[in-house]
C-alpha cells in the first residue's frame, strides 16, 4: 500500500491536477518505497511502448457518393431535430399558430338584443310607503275573502250534515215503531188462538 | 487577418454544411486526422489487421453518416472511439455470438506475432509485451489501450465504454499490476 498523498497510479497516469502532482512529486523525493513503485510503473509504461503504432495499410477516404450521402432534406431534417433550441421554437411558433388560426375560426358570438325594461325612475319614499300599504290592504282584503269563502263552506257542509243525521234518525224511529207494532199484533194472535 | 490551426470541431462544422462536395472535403480531412489511431485502437483490441482496417472504414462510414447525432463537436474524439468499440463488439459477437464478451481473446495473426513489432526495440520485449496484452482480460486490454496507448481521460473512457468512472479505474489498475508483474523485470533484464 503506497503512503504516497494521492495515488501513485492517478500520477503515473497523469489523471492529477498540477498541484497534487506537485505533492507526489515532493513525496516521491523523500520517500524510496514510492519512488521504487512509481519507477516500476515507468519501466512497464516504456516496456509497453515496445509496441509501436503501425501505419494503417489502406488510407481511407470518401467520394460523393449519393447511395452513402444523405439527401439535403433529410441532412436538414436531422440538423433540425437535433437542435433542442430550433425544436423549441417551432414548437412555440406552431402553437401561435394555432391560436391565430382559432381565433379567426371560432363562431362569432351571438348579438346582443337590446332589452325593452326602462330604466327605473327614481321614487320618492311616500310613494313606495304608499305602494307597500296599498299592497298589503290589497292582500289583506284577498285574504280576508278567502277565509270568509271558506267558513261558508264549512257552515254549509255541517247544515248538509246535521240534516242527513236527522234523517237517519226519524227513519231509525220509525223502524223501531214499526218493529214495536208488528210484535205487539203477533202477540195479541196468538192469544187469541190459545183461548 | 489572422490565421489560426483548423480543429477538429472547425472540419466538424463544414463536414455537416449543406454543401455535399465541401463537406466530404473537411470529413475526409478528419479522416486523415483519425484513421491511424482508430486502426491501432482496433488493431489491439482485435489482434488482426485485416479486421482492424475493414473495422476502421466502417466506423468513419458510420462517423460521417450519423456527424449530425453529435452534440459537442469538442467530444468528437471519445465518440468515434465509442463508435470504433461498438463496431469492434459486434464483430465479436458475430463471429462468436455464443461466447460471452468478456471471455474473448484476440486473434492471432498469420505471422504469429500478435501485435505490431519493433525495429527499434528488441523482439522479445515485444513478444513479451504482446504476451502480456494477451493475458489480460478483453476489458483490462481495451482500458490499456485507450488510456497508455491513446491517451484518454478516465471520463472519456467512461463515455467510450458506457461505463462508470470507478469501472474503468478497477479495471485500469488491475491491469497495471498484471502488466506491471510481467513486463518490469523483463524491461530492466533488457535495458
Amino acid at each position: 500500500m503506497s503512503c504516497s498523498p494521492f495515488d501513485l497510479r492517478d500520477y503515473f497516469l497523469k489523471e492529477l491536477s498540477d498541484p497534487e502532482r506537485r505533492q507526489v512529486e515532493l513525496h516521491v523525493r523523500s520517500c524510496p518505497p514510492c519512488r521504487e513503485e512509481l519507477d516500476r510503473l515507468q519501466v512497464t509504461e516504456t516496456a509497453l511502448f515496445a509496441l509501436r503504432e503501425e501505419e494503417i495499410p489502406q488510407r481511407i477516404a470518401f467520394v460523393s457518393d449519393k447511395i452513402f450521402e444523405p439527401s439535403p432534406w433529410r441532412r436538414a431534417l436531422a440538423g433540425f431535430w437535433n437542435s433542442s433550441a430550433r425544436l423549441a421554437f417551432a414548437s412555440a411558433a406552431m402553437l401561435s399558430i394555432a391560436v391565430v388560426v382559432y381565433s379567426f375560426s371560432r363562431p362569432a358570438p351571438a348579438p346582443v338584443v337590446a332589452t325593452t325594461t326602462p330604466a327605473p325612475a327614481a321614487v320618492s319614499p311616500a310613494t313606495v310607503q304608499q305602494q307597500i300599504e296599498a299592497a298589503v290592504t290589497q292582500a289583506v282584503a284577498q285574504s280576508e275573502a278567502r277565509q270568509a269563502r271558506k267558513l261558508d263552506e264549512q257552515i254549509s257542509q255541517m247544515k248538509q250534515l246535521v240534516a242527513w243525521a236527522e234523517t237517519d234518525r226519524e227513519i231509525s224511529l220509525r223502524r223501531q215503531a214499526n218493529l214495536q207494532r208488528a210484535t205487539y199484533f203477533s202477540a195479541q194472535a196468538e192469544n187469541g188462538e190459545r183461548k | 487577418m489572422i490565421f489560426r490551426a483548423v480543429e477538429d470541431a472547425d472540419l466538424i462544422r463544414q463536414a455537416r454544411a449543406p454543401s455535399a462536395r465541401g463537406a466530404i472535403d473537411a470529413f475526409n480531412l478528419l479522416v486523415s486526422r483519425w484513421e491511424k489511431r482508430v486502426y491501432n485502437y482496433l488493431l489491439r483490441i482485435t489482434g488482426n489487421r485485416e479486421d482492424a482496417l475493414d473495422l476502421t472504414q466502417d466506423v468513419f462510414l458510420k462517423a460521417y453518416q450519423n456527424l449530425r447525432k453529435l452534440d459537442d463537436p469538442a467530444r468528437f474524439a471519445p465518440w468515434l472511439y465509442r463508435i470504433a468499440h461498438n463496431e469492434a463488439y459486434s464483430l465479436f459477437r458475430k463471429r462468436r455470438p455464443e461466447v460471452d464478451v468478456a471471455e474473448l481473446e484476440p486473434e492471432s495473426t498469420d505471422d504469429g506475432i500478435t501485435v505490431g513489432g519493433s525495429s527499434v526495440f528488441p523482439l522479445e520485449l515485444s513478444l513479451a509485451v504482446a504476451g502480456a496484452l494477451e493475458r489480460l482480460s478483453p476489458e483490462q486490454r481495451e482500458a490499456v489501450v485507450l488510456k497508455i496507448y491513446q491517451g484518454f481521460k478516465f471520463e472519456e473512457m467512461a463515455e467510450i465504454l458506457e461505463c462508470p468512472v470507478s469501472t474503468v479505474k478497477s479495471r485500469l489498475y488491475a491491469a497495471l499490476e498484471l502488466l506491471k508483474a510481467q513486463l518490469a523485470p523483463i524491461k530492466r533484464g533488457v535495458s
